[in-house]
């Protein structure tokens, strides 16, 4: 396979990179040139990636507009190779490479609204699981709660920012209506990315929900996700968050842990 | 490999079923012959396979791959290849194939794979036929079936080659037990580009082998005639067409149109100009 993956990584190199091929390239072709050839090559290799980075990121592009957008996947096309046959799998470093990227540095939210869409396209593909079976956890008994291990469905997602993501995403949506006021200085948002028969969901969580649920998606179990939640939030309510949680579809199943 | 299942596609017309058109398709359950989709886009749960689902009860359906890269020279991705045949055991399809082509070289900077997301030409070696053989059957063990290999459609060639494209896949074919589908247009933008004899490849083919053929439309760049799938299929590819059916006889075919993707009706239209072939030469068997 040696001569083999020295043509291939050769031809590789021209394609991503622009390297000039080597002398393997058959030339004696009379309609066009060798370079034209790469060139096809190279375009369909970054058209393909910049549809893509269209398709995941639609609200980031509104937000800076078509041309700016395009110059923006040009650099990240250039520092983020594909690492999959899936095109679905590309594009996941976008919220550092934007937090880092120069030229959008005035549009300190970006960097967070990007780990949202991230968040929606991997909700989107995410596997089927079951929906947490309530008659199922009404049998556990009371004293058991505290070591309840709730297990997160695969499309549900915590995106935790300074900024108000939620409404940004909702505006930018084609469902949504009018001229939307964001004020970006009204302060943090903590969007939940869940499915549910199928429809990727946006909502807004409390700082009180969401530290729960960040509790809970690390694998703590109940009783001290909760204790520890009251602490920073007094006025948390743990019926009030499991009722509109398993409502979102937030939770597959669950298990019992050891007490600690 | 396991007893391959018969694909179970009849000896008519198809289209590519793409996105904008899932909800047509469901909501009115027009006459196609069968439907073919990448099964790239089906490799989760969720909506997208909840409507293939939906279109499987209606129609048989085809898993086309754009992303296994079997001559890549980096390791077969085991995660694609699961993931296709989780898919395979949810749709049960009547045929899955994949392209005789590479979309990955290792990357020793990162101990992993550098993938160029598109169906790239290699030279036609025996190192690469026992490599490709290889991973073929890999992929053909783990589904339980055989694959259909397609032509490529390329924009180069390689000095390196020991032997023409339908040599090396008529020889895969022989090894592995794999199948043809033979690509009537890439045939004809690899004569046009290349220089290939598209009838002695035609002759050249084992006709047992081959289980199905794709039509589809391309589109001419600085000279080079690229494959596009945005347009009508051309005549010269309707008389190639026509050519393979006596040659080899009539197969289960699909009309590709993948950018710039029109009414469903054009496809249907296309879909007819192929199943009045099919009929036309239905005598001329194997």
């Amino acid at each position: 396979m040696i001569l083999l993956n020295n043509d291939l990584s050769d031809l590789a190199q021209a394609i991503v990179h622009g390297k000039a091929p080597s002398s393997q390239i058959d030339t004696s072709n009379q309609n066009y040139s060798v370079a034209i050839g790469i060139e096809v090559y190279r375009n369909n290799y970054r058209g393909n990636l910049h549809d893509t980075l269209v398709g995941v990121y639609p609200v980031i592009e509104q937000l800076v507009g078509k041309d700016f957008f395009r110059l923006l996947t040009r650099r990240f096309i250039g520092q983020n190779l594909s690492r999959s046959g899936n095109l679905d799998h590309y594009g996941a470093e976008m919220a550092d490479f934007v937090a880092a990227f120069e030229p959008a540095q005035e549009l300190a939210y970006l960097p967070d609204v990007a780990a949202l869409e991230w968040a929606c396209h991997c909700a989107y593909f995410a596997d089927d699981a079951a929906s947490l079976d309530i008659d199922k956890l009404a049998q556990i008994p009371p004293e058991q709660y505290p070591n309840l291990i709730l297990h997160i469905h695969p499309a549900c997602h915590l995106v935790r920012s300074r900024y108000p993501i939620t409404a940004i995403w909702h505006a930018h949506q084609l469902s949504a209506s009018g001229d939307f006021h964001i004020d970006l200085d009204s302060g943090s948002s903590n969007a939940l990315v869940s499915r549910k028969n199928d429809v990727v969901l946006v909502d807004k969580l409390t700082e009180a929900d969401a530290a729960w649920l960040q509790s809970i998606q690390a694998g703590t179990q109940l009783g001290e996700a909760t204790a520890s939640t009251l602490e920073h939030y007094p006025d948390f309510n743990l019926q009030a968050a499991l009722l509109k949680l398993v409502a979102q579809n937030v939770f597959e199943n669950f298990t019992l842990g050891e007490t600690p | 490999m396991k007893k391959p299942a018969n694909d179970s596609l009849q000896c008519i017309a198809g289209i590519g079923l793409r996105a904008p058109h899932y909800c047509e398709v469901l909501e009115k359950l027009p006459k196609l012959g069968w439907v073919e989709v990448h099964n790239e886009n089906f490799s989760g749960g969720g909506a997208p396979l909840r409507t293939l689902l939906k279109v499987r009860e209606h129609y048989p359906v085809s898993l086309h791959g754009v992303g296994m890269g079997l001559a890549s020279t980096a390791p077969l991705d085991q995660a694609h290849l699961s993931a296709l045949h989780r898919l395979c055991e949810a749709v049960q399809p009547a045929a899955v194939s994949e392209h005789l082509c590479w979309n990955a070289v290792p990357d020793m900077n990162i101990n992993g794979s550098m993938v160029i997301n598109d169906l790239l030409p290699f030279p036609y070696t025996l190192e690469a036929l026992s490599h490709v053989a290889g991973r073929v059957e890999q992929v053909q063990e783990t589904l339980g079936r055989r694959l259909l290999l397609e032509n490529l459609s390329s924009y180069l060639s390689f000095t390196s080659s020991e032997m023409s494209e339908s040599e090396f896949l008529s020889e895969l074919s022989r090894r592995t037990g794999c199948a043809i589908l033979f690509d009537v247009n890439n045939l004809y933008v690899n004569a046009r580009n290349l220089g290939v004899d598209a009838k002695a490849f035609i002759k050249s083919l084992p006709a047992d082998a081959v289980a199905e053929y794709h039509l589809a439309g391309h589109c001419m760049r600085d000279g080079c005639l690229v494959d596009t799938h945005s347009t009508q299929v051309c005549t010269e590819v309707w008389e190639l067409y026509e050519f393979a059916l006596q040659q080899i006889g009539p197969r289960p075919t699909l009309i590709e149109w993948d950018s710039d993707i029109p009414a469903l009706t054009v496809l249907q239209g296309e879909a007819e100009k192929a199943q009045y072939r099919l009929e036309k030469y239905h005598d001329f068997a194997k």
